[in-house]
């Protein structure tokens, strides 16, 4: 066996390349081609064209920071980006919080009901966004089946009107979005070693002092990536404001989408576009940064 | 007596546990459950109707050309997007797996980018950029777009399956005498498979649910359901709309159970 070892290596080392038949690397290049007509040289004209320079024909080309004047200085559109940011960062935070402990009881103690549960949180993948929304506006009507529930349980004394603030905005967003954090924690918690839980139990930890100081800890890239994902996801999300909350929530991509269906005025759509890229690019960077340490250890 | 009280407090601490994870597997679903049981109201009002059921809402939205034709448009769209991906993103995971390079890793991460950036950003700057190639509102624009954002869906998880993959395979493949198609169609193909399957299935419901993209594109020709959905939203409050989601979930639901059938979840959920 040993022998026949041996001398495979030495004829590989004699003929490389007829032994290697590895795929060559320009395999890459019509995706590279295509995603870079197709994707990369449409968002440089948007940036262009959020600086004023078009080709469109009919406007006015001439370079120009008005567009980011106005998002930056007028106090409504500052507003819409710090409303973006809020929303995106309450609901990564509640989806941590929800999320986490769901993660922990899947791979910790689910046993059988794993499966199911899995099966529970791929589900709403299915579905269309619009179908969620929806959903919500049929159980928090005023006389939806939440509504007539507390009145019948007497804890309310008229129909509550749950549909118009904030915060059925926030349930949407996380209904659509913890799903991908407890997807995203599940294999780091997974591949914890528990003989390090173990270890601090037997040391003399509570087990409160063990899942703070040992188990989260451990899980923190995992916490991590999930984060960044609700995060730009949120980031970029219309559709739950557009339908939910009765127009309470206005983020940076529903007024895009406004712009687009009223005013139709592209420079400033631009603009507040690649403001969204420029988030986006700041948390793939934070991202490529934590894949670099990964690697490193 | 210490041990067994710790002991018994664990067990109150996983089944508070196992509580919560009911309350947000009821959370997850309540939307979804209403959703159904509403579409099947033989009434006018959007409510789970508590005497009797009917069909009548799947009879409209059967009768309502806007849905059914988008419905049509958008499975097609879903279908060629995703099998023009495969065609771009298997042979860049192939090509690009291997290679350690600097510049190889910007390509990858150049691929994978369409993925974060807001479809409603990649929207917006493809309508200017088609309309002045002459593409203009059409399927192939849309077709254009969803094919750019499905790449990395199947990239990711074809890159994933070919780390797997030993370079022993490929030896062996050559050392039988097998030349490069044949040691690609018949070994790697067959290995890394899982990992198309599970790529496209992601890009399918991806492209399916699209409105961000797609409504930018919406033409009399060619509009995708989400689009349609939302347009139908804004003047009437039906449970059609209701009826057309729970079809909607029934196709993606029949496509994930195929391929859990053929490939098993686990490829789906390792990623």
């Amino acid at each position: 066996m040993s022998t026949a070892q041996s001398t495979g290596s030495t004829v590989t080392a004699a003929r490389p390349d007829s032994w290697r038949r590895t795929p060559p690397l320009w395999l890459y290049l019509p995706a590279l081609a295509i995603l870079l007509l197709f994707f990369g040289l449409p968002l440089y004209e948007g940036l262009l064209r959020s600086l004023g320079i078009s080709n469109i024909p009919g406007v006015d080309s001439a370079f120009t920071w008005n567009h980011y004047n106005k998002l930056f200085f007028d106090p409504y559109y500052l507003g819409v980006i710090g409303e973006t940011l809020k929303v995106s960062a309450i609901n990564t935070l509640l989806c941590l919080l929800v999320g986490y402990p769901i993660a922990y009881f899947m791979v910790r103690h689910a046993g059988r009901w794993a499966a199911p549960l899995m099966f529970v949180l791929i589900l709403p993948l299915l579905t269309s966004i619009i179908m969620r929304t929806f959903g919500w506006n049929v159980l928090f009507a005023r006389r939806g089946i939440v509504n007539e529930a507390l009145l019948w349980l007497g804890v309310i004394d008229t129909p509550l009107r749950m549909l118009d603030g904030p915060a059925i905005v926030y349930l949407g967003l996380m209904h659509v979005m913890a799903p991908f954090m407890v997807l995203s924690i599940i294999p780091v918690l997974r591949s914890v070693d528990r003989r390090l839980e173990e270890s601090a139990r037997i040391l003399g930890a509570g087990a409160f002092r063990t899942f703070f100081l040992v188990t989260l800890p451990l899980s923190l890239e995992g916490i991590i990536t999930g984060c960044l994902i609700v995060f730009m996801v949120t980031n970029g999300s219309f559709v739950t404001m557009l339908l939910l909350g009765n127009g309470s929530v206005v983020t940076l991509p529903l007024l895009i989408y406004q712009q687009f269906n009223q005013s139709q005025d592209m420079g400033l759509a631009s603009a507040m576009g690649t403001l969204l890229l420029g988030v986006v690019l700041v948390c793939l960077y934070v991202q490529s940064g934590i894949g670099r340490k990964k690697e490193n250890r | 007596m210490s041990l067994l009280k710790a002991s018994s407090l664990s067990r109150l601490g996983t089944a508070s546990l196992a509580g919560y994870a009911l309350l947000f597997v009821t959370f997850l679903l309540a939307p979804i459950v209403i959703v159904v049981l509403t579409s099947f109201t033989p009434h006018n009002i959007v409510a789970v109707s508590f005497d009797g059921i009917s069909l009548r809402w799947y009879e409209r939205i059967w009768n309502y050309r806007p849905f059914m034709d988008s419905l049509v448009t958008s499975l097609v769209l879903a279908l060629s997007a995703t099998s023009l991906a495969i065609l771009l993103a298997v042979p860049a995971a192939l090509g690009l797996v291997r290679s350690t390079s600097r510049f190889a890793d910007a390509v990858t991460s150049f691929l994978l980018s369409p993925i974060a950036v807001p479809p409603l950003v990649i929207g917006l700057s493809s309508l200017y950029f088609l309309a002045s190639i002459g593409v203009g509102t059409s399927f192939l624009a849309l077709l254009i777009t969803h094919t750019v954002t499905s790449v990395p869906y199947i990239l990711r998880t074809v890159a994933a399956a070919c780390k797997g993959l030993s370079p022993s395979y490929g030896e062996a493949a050559s050392v039988l005498g097998a030349n490069g198609w044949q040691a690609f169609s018949c070994v790697t193909l067959p290995l890394i498979l899982p990992g198309i399957f599970a790529g496209a299935l992601f890009s399918f419901l991806v492209s399916l649910d699209n409105l961000g993209l797609s409504f930018f594109f919406g033409s009399a020709q060619a509009s995708t359901l989400p689009v349609v959905m939302l347009s139908y939203l804004e003047n009437q409050f039906d449970p059609a709309i209701a009826a057309i989601s729970c079809v909607q979930m029934i196709i993606a639901m029949a496509l994930l159970l195929i391929i859990e059938k053929a490939y098993g979840l686990r490829a789906l959920i390792t990623q």
